[in-house]
């Protein structure tokens, strides 16, 4: 393996990207374009709340007082939930991104502490605190809870220092309100950039199986010391550098117009390499059997474009009707998608693990077939 | 040893045959007992040799492309295929650079047999395909400063841009380019290796008679710089301009091969000395009496026919000394267009203005 080989033919797919401007549109600009179009049309709004949903099952004068803290924070309205109400249902009824429930037993752990301080025979035992608070939280919205999540440590630490002089008497577990009333834009985000990494590798692969092959480079590049699979590696390396470059605009641009939040993760690189593999595999087995460039890009659009509204990218596929839900699960990119959703945005690890799974496994299946039928010997 | 299979002109029947190069065997049909012989054609090797074919055979199904073709190229000498569309030119020269599949025979590059050892010799060849078409978003000495880094050894980039007249050209893309430069500049691409041959598919076709002359000056140049030229061309102009030995394909069998000069002498008619606007009357008889096989044409002018290239001085001072008045006198000789038709009832299609 030649490294210089490969550096040189990655950078020579920089430069004429970078001069292109049509496919620097098709990368960059048009994913921006959608982005905005379909966020102005199907987002809500992106308007902060500092609600903060309290259900105080102690109902003890402590913790009375612990809310009464809270309430008198500036930016925090606390609402009141009573006991028995279910926290979750009315968090997704009233569209509430934050909850924090006070357990039974709040005040007389304080009593139980206390008394074991002074009294040498108390069975208080140290090793079950702290004593956890609950925050739940709707994943989709990181600042409602980032900001009350730090309000409510800041108070409960205020509290441990003044009861226990820096023990901590209390602390806070974090759960996720049932997440299904994301913004679209959240929605739609990961399945943006599902389908330009689809379409960049797709077309970018049938552009060099055909265009290349048309104008005899690949002849050209098959009589130089250049291996297929340098030449290959160089060009999985350029594509790679091309997805990354649309993902993080895509990205950013959500974070800037709709407030996008998301998840960094190991498994989100691992979806962007494995897609961009996996499509450009796909690509390759067009451009092998589809020898001209104009039928080639036909066919690109003829895969791509289907695939794009089948498979949830802009739409969710409980809309979809039940058999169209049944052709998505046989496509690449409803994997892709619902893999980006869940790692970026829902922050599912095990939904994530799922349909990672499926994405490594079409990748294995489509850039295997796709790297041995590409030929640079002509027949 | 090598294997052939031969079909029996008689009962079709195939029979297969082992021998070595050189060799002559007598062949019995075991069907019908029909008698031949064949001749294994013995294999080019010469330590002189830039490229050695032999027994070269590509089929695809029940066409055969290229048939059973053998043939040598010398170092330092531009050797021109000279064929028609689809004589199967292309087929036998991108076997060569292994570009493509052949189905039988054996192909030496520089001594190096390239079945299993192609990687030995990409160092050392240059090759211009046919309809070659660059990155267009590159400028000229970017698209050569690409190709050169694809190999070890590297040519000096501002040599190749002047020897190739690219200097004024070396910042523009390639896409904003003349169709003669971006063929010149294909030129430049397969040089950029210092290669010891280079290999032009159709370097000439699709461009106008300027820019074909400024190919042709190109490869002269390459040709004085010593580099051994391998040359696929229709046009006839252009192998009789550049070509120091020449083979004709056509069908897919070489059909005849040599120097112009040999080809002409072997298969051409005889030249014709013309003399034009004869005022002198009895010219015929005079250049008759000396023993010149001499004809009238119908417009008055006088042909004489030359046997060899020495007898035009002798017909040239028997003009002057016998006094005798024209305005032009032309020299026509065969050329390739003619041998080619000789040979295959065809016109070779393309034509070099």
């Amino acid at each position: 393996m030649n490294l210089k080989f490969i550096k040189t033919d990655l950078i020579l797919g920089i430069k004429q990207w970078v001069r292109s401007p049509g496919t620097v549109f098709w990368t960059i600009l048009f994913p921006i374009l959608l982005i905005l179009i379909f966020g102005a049309i199907f987002s809500s709004g992106t308007e902060v709340r500092f609600d903060l949903v309290v259900q105080d099952l102690d109902e003890s004068t402590t913790s009375n007082e612990f809310v009464g803290i809270l309430d008198n924070i500036s930016g925090v309205n606390i609402i009141d939930l009573k006991a028995g109400k279910d926290v979750t249902k009315y968090m997704h009824d009233e569209d509430k991104k934050v909850a924090l429930v006070i357990p039974e037993g709040f005040e007389s752990i304080i009593f139980e502490y206390m008394q074991s301080q002074h009294d040498p025979n108390s069975t208080f035992d140290m090793n079950n605190l702290p004593f956890n608070l609950r925050i739940i939280v709707d994943p989709t919205d990181q600042t409602s809870p980032s900001i009350l999540r730090s309000i409510i440590n800041s108070v409960i630490q205020q509290f441990n220092i003044n009861i226990t002089g820096g023990q901590n008497l209390f602390g806070l577990t974090e759960e996720k309100s049932v997440g299904e009333d994301f913004e679209y834009i959240d929605f739609f985000v990961p399945g943006m950039i599902g389908f330009t990494i689809m379409t960049s590798m797709i077309y970018g692969s049938i552009e060099r199986n055909t265009k290349y092959r048309k104008n005899g480079i690949l002849r050209k590049l098959l009589t130089m010391p250049i291996s297929r699979s340098e030449w290959i590696l160089s060009k999985m390396l350029f594509m790679l550098f091309l997805s990354f470059i649309s993902t993080f605009v895509i990205i950013i641009v959500g974070i800037l117009a709709w407030g996008l939040n998301i998840h960094m993760s190991i498994f989100f690189f691992i979806l962007v390499i494995c897609t961009s593999f996996m499509f450009s595999g796909l690509g390759m087995i067009i451009g092998r059997f589809v020898k001209e460039e104009e039928t080639a890009d036909m066919a690109g659009g003829a895969i791509t474009f289907p695939m794009m509204f089948l498979s949830g990218t802009f739409f969710p596929l409980a809309q979809m009707p039940e058999f169209l839900q049944t052709i998505a699960r046989v496509l690449p990119l409803f994997y892709v998608n619902e893999g980006f959703r869940n790692a970026m945005i829902y922050n599912d690890f095990g939904e994530t693990i799922y349909y990672t799974a499926f994405v490594v496994a079409f990748t294995l299946v489509f850039f295997i077939i796709g790297a041995f039928v590409t030929k640079w010997k002509e027949d | 040893m090598v294997e052939k299979k031969l079909q029996c002109p008689n009962c079709n029947e195939i029979i297969t045959l082992t021998g070595n190069p050189g060799d002559i065997v007598s062949i019995v049909c075991p069907s019908c007992a029909t008698k031949g012989s064949y001749n294994f054609k013995k294999t080019y090797i010469s330590e002189n040799s830039a490229v050695e074919v032999s027994n070269l055979r590509k089929v695809y199904g029940e066409l055969v492309a290229v048939n059973d073709i053998s043939f040598s190229v010398k170092k330092g000498e531009v050797f021109a295929f000279l064929g028609p569309n689809g004589a199967g030119k292309t087929t036998t020269v991108e076997m060569i650079e292994s570009i493509r599949k052949k189905t039988a025979g054996n192909i030496k590059i520089l001594g190096i047999d390239i079945e299993n050892s192609f990687d030995l010799v990409k160092e050392k060849i240059g090759i211009l395909p046919q309809e070659f078409y660059s990155f267009e978003k590159l400028t000229v000495r970017e698209t050569l400063d690409y190709f050169s880094q694809l190999y070890k050894k590297r040519a000096n980039i501002d040599s190749i841009i002047e020897a190739m007249d690219l200097k004024a050209e070396e910042n523009k893309l390639y896409k904003d380019l003349s169709g003669g430069l971006k063929q010149r500049v294909g030129v430049a691409i397969s040089l950029v290796n210092d290669p010891e041959i280079v290999f032009l598919d159709e370097p000439s076709t699709g461009l106008d008679p300027k820019a074909r002359r400024e190919v042709w000056e190109v490869i002269q140049g390459l040709r004085n710089k010593g580099k051994t030229i391998f040359l696929t061309t229709h046009y006839m102009e252009e192998a009789e301009y550049l070509a120091d030995h020449i083979a004709i394909i056509h069908k897919g069998k070489i059909i005849a091969e040599g120097s112009l000069e040999e080809l002409i002498n072997r298969y051409g008619e005889q030249s014709v000395l013309r003399i034009k606007n004869c005022k002198t009357k009895n010219t015929f008889d005079i250049l008759k009496d000396y023993g010149l096989e001499v004809e009238r044409e119908g417009n008055g002018d006088i042909s004489v026919k030359i046997h060899y290239k020495e007898r035009v001085l002798d017909i040239l001072s028997i003009l002057k000394s016998e006094c005798i008045e024209y305005s032009t006198i032309d020299i026509r000789r065969s050329n390739l267009e003619e041998i080619f038709l000789k040979l295959t009832g065809a016109r070779l299609s393309g034509s070099a203005s």
